[in-house]
């Protein structure tokens, strides 16, 4: 497990999480990430072959209830913070781009 | 009236009591906090923002409406709640830059239920951003200071409400632990915190960091108020689906002393091993042989995954967390910076809006869920886990409760651990098993070395927080430490 990463996983890693990062501010970054990935190792030394994971603890069966669509109680307040509104609309940033001709 | 310095021990009933004989009104009495606050929030920065004039005009129409015969169980009594839990109509930053301006448009569940029960929200408290740090550094608004010695850290990520109860700024507060972020603080401050079974307390409006792992905390001065507002939040809701559809917490399930001192206690021998201050194992040490003499079996019990419980930690939180905060793109939520693509604004919106250690932490968690390393790093830490519970679940076999250290270190000083992430993390070696098994742990103070507090952890089975709360209230009773009381004022000129 003890793989380092490289500067290139770096930065696409940052891509993924849409990240940017300065060149020095990489490599410090890069530098605390592979010194917190090296502690992993610990975990090389367990025999996990048999192990189950578990991604939620769950001591129940999780409640449901019907697909019903309910009345949201507090619009005007949703309206009152939003960023930009006019009338009862949102402003929202532009996001589809003009395609380069 | 009295003041609040003569106030130190009270508990809520204390409060009830001089209420109901007239002795003080409930405005009068946010009035005091409010005051203290303006009087010493300036060296300790608890608070992000205040609530002043709406809590006090709730006061005085609590006041007018006084109910006759017995009060609900938090009437009148102000709240400090971390600024990652909706408010509706305040202000939840989550200690980030990235939503400053955010103000919540909707209660979340346990704001509904402690404004039905009578308790009045003063404001909102500081905290490591997004709840990914132990310290409360990781605040983009700035540190706060533990209230006991200034040049330290409160701990964290609920450094705020944890130095708020400290400095005697509120008599309650919430906080959230994911991995430890009620406990580690309420430890550091000398006050008590509870992290509930996971499923115990709704998350609804509690903004996310790692579902598989937040909870919701209370936190006080007192065992006994601890215990009150669990009774409060404590309970199903349909807005969660991770809720367990069981009935709130009723003190009622608390056994009785007698019973409590017929139990046997585990002691984790891991949580003693020479990286832990010597100083904090022999306070705890002090604890065992009182619990003896009271007839209390105190045993040794090996929870052998405890190690490698921090790393697994750190690779499925950062793995929920970098799934979690993607919302954050400047689309929907607080910060917006400009671009000229949409993928540009996404990036600059989350590069100028996010701190180093949510960074940190994204790209940990993308790095471990992205592909080719899923198996290597996020299933190894998803199985890692299945063996911490399995630890805990063996532990309990031979004893009803375990009792630990809640961290290896003592508050350490402001800036001491900031260059080295690992270091940082260490703090929550011993609050970071329990919140992977999802079992509920309390935190209370159980001695002083010079004059830094030592937290006790006590650690139940899931949804027995009755036997935490019985312990722990033994354990207060027989130490009877009186709860902190910083000398901030003095600092600033004025009396104590």
């Amino acid at each position: 497990m003890s793989k380092k990463l490289s500067l290139e996983e770096m930065k696409k890693v940052a891509q993924l999480a849409k990240l940017h990062f300065e060149e020095r501010e990489l490599l410090q970054f890069l530098q605390d990430v592979n010194g917190i990935i090296a502690h992993f190792e610990k975990l090389d030394r367990l025999n996990l072959e048999e192990v189950s994971p578990t991604s939620h603890i769950s001591w129940s069966q999780p409640p449901t209830h019907g697909d019903e669509v309910l009345e949201w109680q507090e619009k005007e307040s949703i309206f009152q913070y939003a960023p930009q509104v006019i009338a009862r609309y949102f402003i929202v940033p532009k996001v589809v781009e003009k395609e380069e001709k | 009236m009295g003041d609040l310095v003569s106030f130190r021990d009270f508990t809520i009933k204390d409060y009830h009591g001089r209420l109901q004989k007239g002795e003080f009104s409930v405005e009068e009495l946010v009035k005091m906090f409010l005051e203290r606050i303006e009087r010493v929030d300036g060296l300790i920065h608890a608070f992000l923002s205040l609530d002043s004039e709406r809590v006090e005009k709730r006061a005085r129409e609590l006041q007018e409406k006084k109910p006759q015969g017995e009060l609900p169980p938090l009437w009148g009594i102000p709240i400090a709640i971390k600024d990652n839990i909706c408010v509706k109509d305040l202000p939840t930053t989550c200690g980030s830059k990235m939503l400053h301006n955010f103000i919540a448009p909707y209660d979340a569940t346990v704001m509904e239920r402690l404004k039905a029960a009578g308790a009045l929200i003063i404001g909102k408290t500081n905290m490591d951003e997004f709840a990914m740090g132990s310290s409360t550094e990781n605040s983009a608004f700035g540190p706060t200071r533990n209230p006991l010695d200034l040049a330290r850290v409160p701990g964290g990520s609920s450094g705020g409400s944890a130095a708020a109860l400290s400095a005697l700024e509120a008599p309650l507060a919430l906080g959230s632990d994911t991995g430890g972020s009620v406990r580690q603080p309420a430890a550091f401050c000398g006050v008590v915190g509870l992290r509930p079974t996971y499923g115990r307390v709704s998350r609804y409006g509690l903004v996310s960091f790692a579902s598989s792992l937040d909870q919701i905390g209370s936190m006080s001065r007192k065992v006994e108020d601890c215990i009150t507002l669990f009774e409060v939040l404590s309970g199903s809701d349909d807005r969660d689906s991770t809720c367990a559809p069981y009935p709130p917490f009723s003190r009622r399930e608390i056994p009785p002393e007698e019973e409590i001192t017929r139990i046997k206690v585990g002691i984790p021998k891991e949580y003693f091993s020479s990286g832990v201050d010597r100083s904090i194992v022999k306070s705890i040490e002090e604890v065992f042989h009182l619990l003896r003499k009271r007839g209390i079996e105190c045993v040794e019990v090996s929870l052998p995954h405890t190690e490698c419980a921090l790393e697994a930690y750190y690779i499925v939180a950062p793995a929920e967390a970098s799934s979690n905060l993607a919302r954050y793109d400047g689309v929907f939520y607080g910060l917006r910076s400009e671009g000229d693509t949409l993928q540009e604004m996404y990036s600059h919106t989350r590069t100028n809006g996010f701190g180093r250690e949510v960074k940190r932490r994204i790209i940990l968690g993308t790095y471990a869920l992205s592909s080719g390393y899923y198996d290597e790093y996020y299933l190894k830490g998803m199985k890692v886990r299945t063996l911490v519970r399995k630890d805990f679940e063996e532990a309990f076999q031979t004893c009803q409760l375990l009792l630990t250290p809640v961290s290896p270190c003592f508050p350490f000083l402001l800036g001491e651990r900031t260059m080295d992430p690992y270091q940082m993390y260490l703090a929550d070696v011993f609050t970071i098993p329990s919140a992977m098994a999802g079992i509920p742990g309390i935190s209370i103070n159980c001695g002083y070395h010079d004059h830094l507090p030592i937290g006790l952890q006590i650690l139940g089975k899931p949804f027995e927080e009755g036997w935490i709360f019985g312990l722990a209230l033994l354990i207060e009773k027989l130490l009877s430490l009186p709860s902190p009381l910083p000398h901030l004022e003095s600092r600033k000129g004025s009396e104590q």
